[in-house]
C-alpha cells in the first residue's frame, strides 16, 4: 500500500492547498452543475420535447427518495450506525401529512388538540416534528447498543411503528389512506405535477445543503470520528451517546421531510412507507450510489428507481436481477456508483 | 521531589478493588500522583497494570475504592467527562481514527478544548482555532510530513505518535500512558522517551511500561505490582534495591 494521501476534510492543513472532498476537484464539480441543470430543465423537457408529462411524477419520486437516502447516509454513511428502522420516520411525515390533510378535510382537530391544516407550512414542519420526534425515541433506546443489536433493535422498533400504524382503522389501517388534492402553501396551488416538482428540487437540494455542511462541521468531525473508533473518541472527552443521538435525530427529520412529500406527491400515504422493505430499499439506494457521499445515495435513488421501472415493465421479479446488480456493486465498486463516476471523471482531467 | 510531597496530590487512588470472576485483579489499590509528577508502574505481566488504567479512565467501574482527581471525587463519573477534567489515556494498542487523516484526527482532539456544544455548520477545515493547534501538536510529534495521510496507512510507531499527539492536543492534566513504548523500533522509542522527558513537570503521568531503562530514567517514583497488589513505592534507586521487588518481579521476569 502506498502513502494513500487523501486531501480528507481538513485539506487546509497541507502545506499546499489541496481540495478537499466536500470542495470536489473541477471536474466532479462541473458535473455536479450538469446534474443540476438537468434537474432543473427535466419537466420542460418531458413535456414539449418527449410529450411524456407523466414522467415528471416518476423524477419528482426519484428527487423525494433521493432526499430520504441522503437522509439515511448521514448516520450509516459518517455515523457508522446501521439503523434499518429508517422508514419508520419516512411513513411517520407520510402519515402526519395525510392525517392533517384529513382532520383539515372534516373540520375537527387532531386527537381534539392539534389545530388540523392543509398548508404545507404547517404540514411539512408537522412531518418533520413527528418523524424527529420519532427518531429522537427510538434513537435514545437503539443507541444503548451497538453493531448486531443496534441493526435489530431499530429493526424491531420501526417494525413496531408499522404495525401501529395498520392498526389505526380510522386512517385506513392496512389499507393506508388517501388525501383529496395536494397541500396548498399558503394558498398556492401545486395540483399541476410541474410545480410540485420544483418545490420537491428545491426541498432536497437545501436538504442536501445542510447535510454537507453539517459533516464538514465540528459536529460532523466528531461523528466521523465515532465510527471510525468510538472508544477513542469517547476517551478524548466526547459523550458519544449525545452526538450520535443528534445524527439520528436529524436524519430522522429529513426523512419525515421526504415522506411528507412523498405522501402529498401520491396524495396517499400507506403502512407500506414505513414498512421494514422501504428501510431496505433506502439502504440499497445509499450502497449503490456511494455510501458516505451524499451525492451518491441521491444517485442511488435515481439508479434504484430507473431500474424498478425499467425491470418491471417486463419482469414482475425485478428484485431478482437488483440482487446480483446489489452484490456487483459491493464487490467490486464500493464506493458505489458515485465512487466510480468521481474516479473517472477525475482521471479525464 | 519536595514540590511533590507538600503539594495536594493531583490524582489520588484509595482502596481500589477490581474482581474478574474469581480473579481480583486489583487488590485495594492506593497510589497518588503528585502535580508535575511521573508515577511509573510496573509488574509482570498479569499484574493488573493494565485493569488500573481502565478503573483510572473510568472504562472499568471497582468493586470497592475511590478515585480523586484535582480535589474532588470522579469515581462515578463516566470516562467522556474525566477525560474533559483532563484525565486521558493512551492505549496498549494504539488506538487512533484509522480512516481519518492526521490531521483530522488531531483536530478532532483539538476540538475537546474549544468548549461544549454541537457546531453543526461552520467548516471545521477552516477553524483556524482548531488548525493551529494541531499543526503544533502534530510538529511536536514529528509528524509533518505526514499531516494528510490517512492514519491507517501510518507505522506501528507513527501511529503511537499520533495518539500522542492526539493525546496532548486535548492539553491533559494527567496522562495515562499504557506501554507507550512497546512494539516501537530503538530510534521511535528513544524519540517517545524523550517526548515524555520534555512534557515532565508541564504534564503528570502515570506511565505503565515494561522498559526499565525508560522507567527508570523518566520517573519521580514508581510503584510495584504483583497479582494486582501493590508490593513497593519508592523511587528508582529504593526500586532497584528492594529485596522484595528483586524476587517477585525481576527475579520472576528474568525465570
Amino acid at each position: 500500500m502506498t502513502d494513500a494521501v487523501k486531501p480528507g476534510l481538513l485539506g487546509a492543513l497541507a502545506p499546499a492547498a489541496e481540495a478537499s472532498p466536500l470542495s470536489a476537484t473541477r471536474p466532479v464539480r462541473r458535473l455536479l452543475i450538469a446534474a443540476l441543470v438537468l434537474l432543473v430543465a427535466l419537466p420542460p423537457l418531458f413535456t414539449y420535447a418527449l410529450g411524456e408529462p407523466y414522467l415528471i411524477a416518476l423524477v419528482s419520486r426519484m428527487v423525494i427518495l433521493g432526499l430520504a437516502a441522503v437522509s439515511l447516509d448521514l448516520v450509516l454513511g459518517y455515523g457508522g450506525l446501521i439503523s434499518f428502522g429508517h422508514a419508520a420516520f419516512f411513513g411517520v411525515g407520510g402519515y402526519a401529512v395525510a392525517i392533517l390533510a384529513f382532520h383539515a378535510r372534516h373540520g375537527d382537530k387532531f386527537i381534539g388538540l392539534i389545530p388540523s391544516s392543509s398548508d404545507m407550512l404547517v404540514t411539512l414542519p408537522a412531518a418533520v416534528i413527528a418523524a424527529a420526534l420519532a427518531a429522537a425515541l427510538i434513537g435514545a433506546l437503539s443507541l444503548r447498543t451497538s453493531g448486531f443489536p443496534f441493526v435489530m433493535i431499530t429493526l424491531a422498533l420501526s417494525q413496531m411503528v408499522y404495525f401501529i400504524f395498520v392498526s389505526l382503522k380510522i386512517y385506513g389501517g392496512d389499507d393506508g389512506m388517501s388525501m383529496h388534492g395536494r397541500n396548498t402553501l399558503a394558498g398556492f396551488s401545486f395540483a399541476d405535477a410541474t410545480t410540485y416538482y420544483y418545490l420537491c428540487l428545491v426541498l432536497f437540494l437545501l436538504f442536501l445543503f445542510v447535510c454537507r455542511r453539517i459533516v464538514a462541521s465540528r459536529f460532523g468531525l466528531v461523528l466521523r470520528g465515532c465510527k471510525d473508533n468510538e472508544r477513542r473518541v469517547r476517551s478524548l472527552g466526547y459523550p458519544t451517546y449525545g452526538y450520535r443521538l443528534v445524527a439520528f435525530t436529524i436524519a430522522g427529520a429529513g426523512a419525515g421531510l421526504a415522506g411528507g412529500l412523498l405522501a402529498n406527491l401520491d396524495r396517499f400515504a400507506s403502512p407500506d412507507m414505513l414498512h421494514w422493505q422501504n428501510s431496505g430499499n433506502l439502504m440499497v439506494m445509499v450502497i449503490l450510489g456511494g455510501i458516505g457521499s451524499l451525492f451518491g445515495p441521491a444517485l442511488g435513488a435515481v439508479l434504484v428507481i430507473s431500474l424498478e421501472t425499467v425491470l418491471s415493465r417486463w419482469t414482475d421479479h425485478w428484485m431478482f436481477y437488483l440482487g446480483p446488480i446489489l452484490i456487483a456493486f459491493v464487490l467490486f465498486a464500493r464506493r458505489g456508483l458515485w465512487g466510480v463516476i468521481v474516479d473517472v471523471a477525475d482521471r479525464n482531467v | 521531589m519536595s514540590p511533590i510531597e507538600t503539594s495536594e496530590p493531583l490524582l489520588r487512588v484509595d482502596g481500589l478493588t477490581k474482581r474478574f470472576g474469581g480473579i481480583t485483579a486489583s487488590d485495594s489499590i492506593s497510589l497518588d500522583v503528585g502535580v508535575g509528577e511521573i508515577h511509573a508502574v510496573i509488574g509482570p505481566n498479569g499484574a493488573g497494570k493494565t485493569t488500573l488504567i481502565g478503573l483510572l479512565c473510568g472504562e472499568l467501574r471497582p468493586a470497592a475504592g475511590h478515585v480523586y482527581f484535582a480535589g474532588r471525587e470522579i469515581t462515578a463519573l463516566s470516562v467522556s467527562r474525566r477525560a474533559r477534567l483532563g484525565l486521558v489515556r493512551s492505549f496498549q494498542i494504539p488506538s487512533i481514527l484509522p480512516n481519518l487523516t492526521v490531521a483530522e484526527n488531531v483536530a478532532l482532539a483539538v476540538q475537546t478544548t474549544l468548549g461544549r456544544g454541537y457546531h453543526f455548520w461552520a467548516d471545521a477545515g477552516r477553524n483556524e482555532a482548531l488548525l493551529q493547534p494541531a499543526r503544533a501538536a502534530i510538529a511536536e510529534l514529528a509528524l509533518d510530513g505526514r499531516r494528510n495521510v490517512v492514519a491507517a496507512a501510518l507505522s506501528h510507531g507513527e501511529q503511537r505518535q499520533l495518539e500522542l499527539a492526539m493525546v496532548l492536543a486535548t492539553k491533559p492534566r494527567l496522562l495515562l500512558l499504557d506501554e507507550p513504548l512497546a512494539g516501537m523500533g530503538a530510534k521511535e522509542s528513544a524519540f517517545v522517551a524523550a517526548l515524555l522527558g520534555r512534557l515532565k513537570g508541564r504534564i503528570s503521568m502515570l506511565l505503565v511500561e515494561h522498559d526499565m531503562e525508560a522507567v527508570f530514567a523518566l520517573a519521580d517514583r514508581i510503584t510495584v505490582m504483583v497479582y494486582g497488589r501493590v508490593i513497593a513505592v519508592g523511587d528508582a534507586a529504593s526500586i532497584r534495591a528492594n529485596p522484595e521487588v528483586q524476587h517477585a518481579y525481576l527475579g520472576e521476569e528474568q525465570a
